[in-house]
């Protein structure tokens, strides 16, 4: 898989924001790969930086977030080294993002042929609007909703076509790579299914990595082949999906969330939530951040943040996989 | 919980806490300038028995929410009745419906919209502990330790004196419970309590509810869009889709053998099912809930679909194998 160039690279970032006491960091020391035609799964609680991870690749951080450290390179170019005019062409072309709330994606006062005509517009000037109507007939056809839709505004769509558009919107100028933060959080169960499996069958027929970002474990586990999973802004690890159905040789985080969920299937159902809550990230525990809620807590672990070890396919910041071979990313 | 101070409702042997009857609740709409009216719960029946679960799963706009208003009484039935502990509600105002609060207690989806900001945690238990139990001084300090005990919010001393916004999610869920339990409840509808925490805490809010269930011998209205939780904390499963009941059993039969196609499609559609399959469904369509339709409400979407299921509704009957399904093909 090395061989291959990767579509996205997460060098040792960090961000943070500003605040009256200093700058508080959101995540802390990233590294992650995202290579072509894959999906990779990234999961956390609400307050672990998936989301501003999103938004810096974008280079969408505002007001007092700010890249403080590292390098975030999509299709091997810097996207902090761009120019506002150059990042402009880039973004949407190369790399777009489908957001969480599909309602205030889209512009309320514009039919959705509108919205594609002004995508489509504004990165190929070129583009007649017959064209421009042709392809975005097209795109809602990929995304399996009925063309005559397109004149119509974005309240006259049910939930789950409006993300549809979203995501139609998203692929509009054939991208990469595709950031989807929390794409059908707000979806019924049986939408949000079709969604994902249009999702997966899009991605085989136009060939594009996504960086999908989710709070739900069963689903992410099932859509992506490698799944990250942040905690208090570190990526504590990096494991193939298939490692997630056994609930051993992981982060002992990662151990809780897989006991945490209750199993559809199992006969017997015992489900044992983790102790404690999620750390502010203005006092952050010293050492390993999980080390007030993790079972297997060390004074090593209150003392010294672990290094990242090679554990099977998966990659694990833990002192439990202290003899392991350490993982140097830089 | 010790003994409540008011009369509180004393139920027969063998008498289920909760028994509703041909319920509907319908709400005007406008269409096409003129009025009509939808029916989001349309004839519905169940029971819930004492110290019993129901999980109330269905996707948005099913009704679920709605029945679990109208079982509070935020709502007022349009037709039929609910009878709570051998006392009929359904219309019931005032001075009753005050004292109908001591018997049913409500938990609502968002613990940061459900807790008032400029409240510390021990103010929101001594509001209902004052009004319903008479309570004052000492005797109202300790009790409301007690119930922050109860719920797991320790060290109290600490707790007792924090705002919401000190308080995760899961902490704030946490005070809600021990609120509702305050009146001593027999029956709680819970509201979707668990879907907007974070996953690593859900388990602890749910085991939670659990223990209380047995140590108190609550019975439970638990409404759900989750099949896996419904079916960890539900005795029996309830499916409803457009304002009607489709399927109900026993929570682990009803996964493992569901029989009503709408219960088959929630199923495949739920992450962490084994079985990767086609959606059985032939549309996408939202169920139509105006007054007066006819047919099977799911029939628009259901790949087993017939000349019959779009003129006759069927009704739910009890199959050998001890599901209820409202379904003409329902094996």
């Amino acid at each position: 898989m090395s061989s291959r160039i990767p579509v996205l690279e997460l060098e040792d970032v960090s961000v943070a924001y500003d605040t009256h006491n200093g700058p508080v960091q959101a995540v802390n020391r990233v590294n992650l790969k995202v290579y072509p035609e894959e999906i990779v799964g990234l999961v956390g609680e609400s307050g672990s930086g998936k989301s501003t991870l999103a938004y810096a690749i974008m280079r969408l951080l505002k007001g007092a977030a700010f890249l403080q450290n590292g390098t975030i390179k999509v299709m091997g170019k810097d996207i902090y080294a761009m120019s506002p005019k150059e990042l402009q062409a880039f973004r949407w072309a190369q790399m777009s993002m489908v957001f969480q709330s599909a309602m205030s994606a889209l512009n309320p006062v514009m039919t959705v042929e509108q919205q594609f005509i002004d995508t489509l517009r504004s990165h190929n000037k070129q583009m007649t609007l017959e064209q421009c109507r042709m392809r975005a007939a097209e795109l809602m056809d990929l995304v399996r909703i009925d063309p005559k839709y397109l004149g119509s505004y974005p309240h006259q769509l049910s939930g789950g076509m409006r993300q549809r558009v979203v995501i139609a919107i998203a692929i509009a100028l054939e991208p990469a790579f595709v950031i989807m933060d929390e794409p059908t959080t707000a979806l019924d169960v049986v939408v949000q299914r079709s969604i994902l499996d249009q999702i997966q069958a899009i991605q085989r027929k136009v060939h594009f990595a996504v960086l999908f970002i989710s709070h739900d474990f069963s689903l992410v586990a099932e859509l992506a082949q490698r799944v990250a999973i942040m905690y208090a802004g570190r990526m504590v690890e990096v494991a193939d999906s298939r490692a997630l159905t056994q609930t051993e040789n992981h982060h002992p985080y990662t151990e809780g969330l897989l006991r945490a969920i209750p199993r559809l299937t199992a006969d017997e159902i015992v489900i044992e939530g983790i102790p404690g809550h999620p750390p502010n990230l203005v006092s952050l525990p010293s050492g390993c951040a999980f080390h007030p809620r993790c079972p297997y807590v060390t004074d090593e672990c209150r003392q010294q943040r672990p290094s990242l070890y090679e554990v099977g396919t998966a990659e694990i910041e833990c002192h439990r996989y202290a003899g392991q071979k350490v993982v140097q990313h830089v | 919980m010790s003994s409540p101070a008011m009369q509180k409702t004393t139920l027969a042997v063998g008498q289920p806490m909760v028994q509703v009857e041909d319920l509907v609740v319908r709400f005007p709409i406008r269409s096409g300038g003129r009025r009509a009216w939808i029916t989001p719960v349309d004839h519905v029946n169940f029971t819930i028995g004492r110290g019993e679960v129901l999980a109330l799963v269905g996707e948005s706009g099913s009704g679920k929410t709605t029945i679990g208003k109208a079982l509070m009484r935020i709502v007022e039935p349009s037709a039929g009745k609910i009878v709570v502990g051998g006392k009929d509600v359904s219309h019931i105002k005032g001075r009753s419906l005050a004292d109908y609060r001591e018997d049913a207690q409500m938990i609502f989806q968002d613990p940061f919209g459900s807790l008032n900001a400029v409240k510390t945690v021990e103010q929101h238990l001594y509001f209902p502990l004052k009004k319903h139990r008479q309570l004052r001084g000492d005797d109202l300090y300790i009790k409301a330790g007690e119930l922050l005990e109860l719920v797991g919010l320790t060290p109290v001393r600490e707790t007792r004196i924090k705002f919401p916004n000190e308080l995760s999610g899961g902490q704030r869920q946490r005070v809600a419970i021990a609120r509702a339990l305050a009146v001593d409840p027999k029956f709680l509808v819970a509201d979707e309590p668990i879907s907007m925490l974070d996953v690593s805490i859900r388990a602890g809010v749910l085991k939670l509810m659990n223990q209380l269930k047995d140590d108190f011998k609550l019975s439970y209205l638990y409404i759900t869009h989750d099949l896996a939780s419904a079916r960890y904390f539900g005795d029996r499963i309830m499916v409803m889709y457009g304002g009607q009941i489709m399927e109900t059993a026993d929570s682990r039969e009803l996964i493992r053998r569901p029989t009503h196609p709408y219960t088959k499609l929630l199923l495949a559609a739920t992450p962490g099912n084994p079985i990767r399959e086609k959606l059985p469904e032939t549309s996408n369509l939202a169920p139509n809930l105006l007054e007066g339709r006819t047919g099977c409400v799911f029939a628009s979407r259901c790949p087993l679909v017939t000349d019959r299921c779009r003129e006759e509704m069927p009704k739910l009957t009890v199959l050998e194998t001890g599901h209820s399904a409202a379904c003409h093909y329902a094996s």
